[in-house]
């Protein structure tokens, strides 16, 4: 009778005793029968297995040097590219980000050419203004509008009269003229100006531009206001009381007798001065389409520079650029925190893929 | 923190685990070329990551046989068959002759008798055990190295292995018996 030893455990021993006495006696720590057989158990499967031979054994051997050889070769010529490829990589694609966020907020941001960020103000519709004297038919519909705009500039307290006379010379030059003007300079306290100028309607937008090339400019607006019904009510009445005034015209060429005559007379002189109302009237509306209001202040500040950075302007401008560069972050966060967890979970799906896989090759 | 391997102790990797990788991987596979391709891949992947092994998560020899065992199942799976165990039975004669040192040739004899008996019982094992006791063996891991090869908790192969273990004894109880009857 031949007796296969095998390793037996009392009923009483619990797995992580059972496992604890497997590895002292696999590793040599104990000693004792039971621990001889799991030795002798392990050493019987070992002998079961064929060696390696000594050939594989060399091949092995030397394609691993091969191997080394060959990346050794590599670290000489490409030791910087090595690095940037263990370490850099994360580093420089950091770099690269925050660069590319700066820049985009930077740009974003953009330069501060003024103080305080400006009203927006509305592009206007600039239309010629037909000529008040031609009361030919409209060969098209076109609409008669009257512009204004209204600017505030910044000076300081010592500048604000001479920025208000800048700003007249600059009304005449444009064809246009100072229609009022108000100037108030204190020595403490707030300076201030105030213009109202007329300039032509066409001529808007340039003035306006060299208005702003003056002095930094707080604030900003444009205005409309469609006057076409006026204009052709202004012009029907100048269309009607000419046409009274030549049929009383007519009518006075047959009049036979002086009572007639004298009535005739009488109407064509009140005639005259319809139209003569009606031709005003009509020149008024034109007027105000072919000119444009505009309203110019000049507040004196003691913050304000002509030209040239300031330390406040410079705080202004990082504080934009500070928060434009956060809001570029968190939209590039918003962005990759998904994708990232996206692929996360990719990767982390494929590994329990592959290994559920391998898994199942030992069913 | 990741403290890789450095050349000196890779050598010394592959010196103290080739012969135990190839013996695990014929073992498994039943051929010798796709276990010595095998042997070869399992080397090649851990120099190839070989700056990635983090100590804090198992030994060399732990994260050696991890890799090992995948190839070993990505090759059992492109075949899709049982292995064929021929394995050489001169083999454990001689081992026994060398261990003995004053049975004889009777100790020898049964020395190859024990032997034929602990093959049959583990090819009598599902290939899923029987491949946790030739891992556990031929890599003579420790259980927590042993969890660390297997990807699962030490608790997880403990279960494992201790009913693997289980199944075997049995498995040679009974063949003992009918080589008595």
């Amino acid at each position: 009778m031949r007796i296969v030893p095998f390793p037996g455990h009392d009923g009483a021993s619990t797995e992580e005793t059972w496992l604890a006495e497997l590895d002292a006696a696999l590793s040599g720590a104990d000693e004792g029968p039971l621990a001889d057989s799991w030795r002798e158990l392990r050493e019987d499967v070992r002998a079961l297995a064929p060696p390696m031979t000594a050939d594989f054994e060399r091949q092995l051997a030397q394609r691993i040097a091969e191997r080394r050889s060959h990346r050794r070769t590599l670290k000489v010529h490409g030791t910087l590219t090595r690095w940037l490829h263990r370490r850099g990589r994360p580093l420089g694609a950091a770099i690269a980000a925050a660069i590319s966020v700066a820049v985009v907020a930077v740009v974003i941001a953009g330069p501060s050419q003024s103080g305080p960020p400006r009203e927006a103000a509305p592009a206007p519709a600039f239309r010629s203004a037909p000529s008040a004297s031609s009361a030919g038919p409209a060969s098209a519909p076109a609409r008669v509008q009257q512009l204004g705009a209204s600017v505030t500039l910044t000076a300081t307290p010592s500048e604000v009269q001479t920025t208000a006379d800048r700003v007249a010379r600059l009304a005449v030059s444009d064809g246009g003229f100072v229609q009022s003007s108000r100037v108030q300079v204190q020595q403490a306290g707030t300076s201030e100006a105030n213009l109202m100028l007329r300039l032509p309607s066409e001529r808007l937008s340039a003035a306006i531009a060299s208005l702003e090339r003056l002095a930094p400019v707080r604030a900003e607006s444009q205005s409309l206001q469609d006057i076409t019904d006026a204009y052709d009510a202004a012009r029907r009445r100048l269309a009607d009381a000419t046409a009274e005034r030549q049929a009383l015209l007519r009518a006075l060429s047959q009049a036979s007798t002086q009572g007639q005559i004298d009535s005739l007379r009488e109407r064509l002189s009140q005639a005259r001065t319809a139209i003569a109302q009606a031709r005003s009237a009509l020149a008024g509306v034109s007027r105000r389409a072919s000119t444009a209001e505009v309203e110019v202040t000049v507040l004196g500040d003691t913050h304000a520079g002509s030209e040239g950075l300031t330390l406040h302007r410079g705080l202004e401008d990082a504080g934009r650029v500070l928060t434009v560069t956060l809001i570029v972050l968190l939209l590039a966060a918003a962005g990759l925190v998904p994708s990232a967890l996206a692929l996360a979970a990719l990767v982390t799906g494929r590994r329990a893929w592959l290994r559920y896989r391998r898994e199942r090759a030992l069913d | 923190m990741r403290t890789g391997l450095d050349d000196v102790t890779f050598d010394a990797l592959f010196r103290e685990c080739a012969s135990d990788v190839h013996a695990y991987a014929i073992s498994l596979l039943g051929d010798r070329p796709t276990a010595e391709d095998v042997t070869a891949l399992a080397f090649e992947r851990l120099y190839r990551s070989r700056s990635r092994l983090d100590r804090r998560r198992g030994t060399a020899r732990a994260w050696l046989f991890a890799i090992a065992r995948n190839a070993a199942l990505d090759e059992l799976r492109r075949r899709r068959r049982q292995p064929q165990c021929e394995l050489e039975e001169h083999r454990p004669l001689e081992r026994g002759a060398a261990r003995d040192s004053g049975g004889g040739w009777q100790a020898a004899l049964e020395q190859v008798e024990r032997r034929a008996i602990v093959r049959d019982a583990l090819s009598a094992l599902p290939l899923r055990e029987r491949e946790l006791v030739l891992l556990k063996f031929h890599g003579q891991l420790s259980n927590a190295e042993l969890a660390r090869a297997l990807g699962i908790s030490e608790s997880n192969a403990g279960t494992r292995l201790h009913r693997a273990l289980t199944r075997l004894r049995a498995q040679l109880l009974e063949l003992d018996r009918k080589e008595v009857a």
